[in-house]
C-alpha cells in the first residue's frame, strides 16, 4: 500500500488495523522530519518567489507601501528606459565575453596541468583553487589595488612590455573588460578542476589507441579527449552563463556600475532601484526579465546533472 | 645494452623542452594566481608612500604594522570577524542539521506528497536570488529581523542544494541498518541521528564546507539586512572600506588578506571537501 492512499484510511476512522496506524505514524514521523525545513522553504523560497512576480505589477518603494497595480508597465519601462537598455547591451557583452575566455582558457590550462610530463598535479589544483577562496569583496580590494592606474603592478608590467597605460577601471570602455578580468582570475580555477577531474577520467587506452593510429597530440586531444568531455564543458558553459548574468558583487566593490553605466548589469539594477532609489516595481520587473533569461539554461543545467 | 641506453638518452632529450616548456607556464600560472595574494600581503605592511610609489615596489621599503593598528584599532575589524564567524558557524550548523533531518524523510520514508515537494525544490534552484532579495528582505522586516544576527542567519537557513546532496547520499545507506536499529528498540529519531548522521559524515562533511565559505563570503544579503556599523560581516565591511579610503591600499591591502586567512587555514586541513563541494557549490544559480 502506498502513501497516496493515505486519505482512505484516515476517512474509515475507528477501523484502523495496526499495520494501518504505524504507517499513518510512519507519515507522520515523515512529515516532522521535514518540518522545519518546509517552513523556511515556504516562507524565505516560495512566498518571495511569488511575492516577487506580484511586486513587478505594481509600483511602489520600500518605505512607504503605496503600491498601485500598473499591470505590465515596468515591463514596459524595461524596453524603453535608457539605462536598463545599457544594463541588458553590459549583460549581454559581458557574458559572451567572459563565457568563451573562461572555457578556453580554462580548457587549455587543464590540458596543462593534466599532461602526463606534469607531477605535482594535486599542488597545482590547489594553486588554482586559491583564488576560489576569497570573498569577491577582499578579490575586487585586491584587484583595485593591482589595477589601479599610475601605481598599480599591473599598469608597470604592461609598460614594462610596451603597453600605454590602461585605466581598467575608469574608461567606459574598457570597465566591463577591467571586471571580466578579475572575475576570470576568480573563477578560473572552477573551470580548471572541473575539466581536470573530467580529463582524468578519459581512459588512457584511448589515447593509446590514438596514437599508435598515428595521431599527433594535438588531434588526439581535439579528437578524442575533448568529445569525451563534452557533457563537462556544457556544465562549464552553463554555469558559468549562469553566473555571468548574476554579475553583482565585483561590480559593487570596483566599479558601482560606472563609468557612466558602463559596468551597470541587471543584478546591479535590481539592488539600486529596490534600495537605493526606491523603485521596487522596476526592481522586481527586472528580476523576473533575469529569471526569464536563466531559466532555459537552468534546464539545460539539469539535463547535465541528471545525466551525470 | 649500450644502444638501448642510446636510445633512453635520446627519449629524454626529446622531452626535456617539452617539459621544460610545461614547467615555465605552470610556474607563470602559479605567479597568476598566488601572486595577487603574496602583492597584497607584502603591502599590508607597507607606508602610505611606498603604497603609491612610480614604479610600484613589490615589497615594503619600511616594514610597518600601521595598517594593522588601524584596522584592529579604529575600525571595528575584530567585531565584523566575530561577526562573520558567528553567522557562519550558526548558519551551517542550522543548515545541516534542518537539510539532514528532511534528506532523510526524502531519502528513507513514504510520505503523502514526496514526489510533489520534491519537484516544486527541484523547481526552485533556476530562480535567482537577485528576484527573491526584495521580497525577502519585506518578510525579514516583517519579522522584525533587520539589523539582527537573526535577519543575517535565518533567511540563509533552507537550502535545497544541501537536501539534494544529503539525501543522494542516504539513499545508498543500507535500509538493513535501520531495520537492525529499529529491533534493538531505537526511535525514529535516534535511527537519524545515531545510525544515519555518523554514516553520512563525508556528504555533511561536504555540505559544512560549502555553506560555511558561502556565507563566510557573502555579500548582497548582510548589505541589504544590514546598516549598523556593528553587525557589519567581514565582506560587506570590506566592500564599504572602499569609500571610505580610497586611496588607503595599505588598510584595504590588510584587510582583504586578513579575512581570507581562516579559509584558507581550513582549505589546507580539508581540502578534499573543498573539491568535492565545487560542483555542490556551483549548482547554487
Amino acid at each position: 500500500m502506498t502513501s497516496a492512499s493515505m486519505p482512505s484510511i484516515q476517512s474509515r476512522g475507528q477501523q484502523r488495523s495496526f499495520w494501518q496506524r504505524s504507517a499513518v505514524r510512519r507519515n507522520l514521523t515523515a512529515y516532522l522530519f521535514i518540518l522545519p525545513f518546509v517552513v523556511l522553504f515556504a516562507v524565505f523560497n516560495i512566498g518571495p518567489f511569488f511575492w516577487a512576480l506580484w511586486l513587478s505589477l505594481l509600483r511602489g518603494d520600500l518605505v512607504a507601501p503605496v503600491k498601485p497595480f500598473v499591470g505590465l508597465q515596468n515591463y514596459g519601462s524595461l524596453t524603453t528606459d535608457a539605462i536598463t537598455l545599457q544594463v541588458f547591451k553590459n549583460s549581454i557583452q559581458y557574458t559572451v565575453s567572459v563565457v568563451p575566455i573562461t572555457v578556453c582558457t580554462g580548457l587549455a590550462l587543464a590540458f596543462l596541468i593534466g599532461n602526463k610530463l606534469v607531477r605535482f598535479k594535486d599542488f597545482f589544483r590547489a594553486v588554482v583553487f586559491f583564488p576560489l577562496l576569497a570573498s569577491a569583496a577582499a578579490t575586487a580590494q585586491i584587484w583595485s589595488y593591482i589595477l589601479a592606474p599610475r601605481y598599480g603592478v599591473l599598469t608597470y608590467l604592461l609598460g614594462l612590455v610596451g603597453f600605454p597605460e590602461i585605466y581598467w577601471l575608469s574608461d567606459p570602455n574598457i570597465a566591463l573588460y577591467g571586471i571580466l578580468l578579475v572575475e576570470w582570475w576568480r573563477g578560473i580555477g572552477f573551470h580548471i578542476i572541473l575539466f581536470l577531474a573530467a580529463m582524468l577520467g578519459v581512459p588512457e587506452e584511448l589515447h593509446e589507441a590514438a596514437r599508435i593510429d598515428g595521431a599527433t597530440a594535438w588531434q588526439v586531444a581535439i579528437r578524442v579527449t575533448i568529445p569525451l568531455m563534452r557533457p563537462v564543458i556544457l556544465f562549464s558553459v552553463v554555469m558559468g552563463t549562469i553566473w555571468a548574468f548574476q554579475l553583482f558583487d565585483t561590480v559593487f566593490v570596483l566599479t558601482n556600475g560606472g563609468p557612466v553605466h558602463s559596468t551597470a548589469t541587471i543584478v546591479w539594477y535590481i539592488y539600486n532601484h529596490a534600495f537605493r532609489y526606491g523603485q521596487v516595481g522596476m526592481a522586481a520587473a527586472m528580476g523576473v526579465v533575469l529569471l526569464l533569461i536563466i531559466m532555459p539554461i537552468s534546464f539545460v543545467q539539469m539535463r547535465v546533472l541528471g545525466e551525470r | 645494452m649500450s644502444h638501448n641506453r642510446l636510445h633512453r638518452w635520446r627519449k629524454i632529450a626529446n622531452i626535456l623542452p617539452k617539459a621544460a616548456l610545461l614547467y615555465a607556464l605552470l610556474a607563470l600560472l602559479v605567479i597568476v594566481m598566488l601572486g595577487p595574494y603574496l602583492y597584497i600581503f607584502a603591502s599590508s605592511f607597507k607606508e602610505t608612500y611606498t603604497l603609491i610609489s612610480i614604479p610600484p615596489r613589490l615589497l615594503p621599503e619600511q616594514f610597518v604594522w600601521d595598517n594593522y593598528t588601524y584596522i584592529l584599532g579604529e575600525l571595528p575589524f575584530n567585531t565584523w570577524f566575530i561577526n562573520t564567524i558567528l553567522v557562519a558557524v550558526l548558519v551551517t550548523i542550522g543548515t545541516v542539521l534542518i537539510d539532514a533531518l528532511a534528506a532523510y524523510a526524502f531519502a528513507k520514508k513514504q510520505f503523502w506528497g514526496r514526489d510533489l515537494l520534491f519537484g516544486l525544490m527541484l523547481a526552485t534552484i533556476m530562480i535567482p536570488g537577485a528576484l527573491l532579495l526584495i521580497p525577502t528582505f519585506l518578510i525579514t522586516n516583517q519579522l522584525g529581523l533587520l539589523n539582527s544576527y537573526g535577519g543575517l542567519i535565518i533567511p540563509a537557513l533552507a537550502n535545497v542544494l544541501g537536501v539534494f546532496l544529503l539525501r543522494q547520499f542516504m539513499q545508498t545507506l543500507p535500509v538493513e541498518l535501520e531495520h537492525a536499529a529499529r529491533i534493538d528498540g531505537c526511535s525514529e529519531f535516534g535511527v537519524f541521528w545515531r545510525i544515519i548522521m555518523p554514516l553520512s559524515m563525508p556528504a555533511l562533511a561536504t555540505l559544512s564546507i560549502v555553506v560555511f565559505t558561502a556565507q563566510w563570503n557573502n555579500l548582497v544579503w548582510p548589505l541589504v539586512v544590514i546598516n549598523n556599523k556593528s553587525l557589519y560581516t567581514l565582506p560587506l565591511g570590506l566592500a564599504l572600506l572602499r569609500s571610505e579610503f580610497q586611496v588607503n591600499y595599505g588598510i584595504t591591502s590588510a584587510a582583504a588578506f586578513l579575512s581570507v586567512v581562516p579559509l584558507i587555514v581550513v582549505f589546507v586541513f580539508l581540502q578534499r571537501y573543498f573539491l568535492e563541494g565545487l560542483t555542490v557549490g556551483a549548482m547554487k544559480g
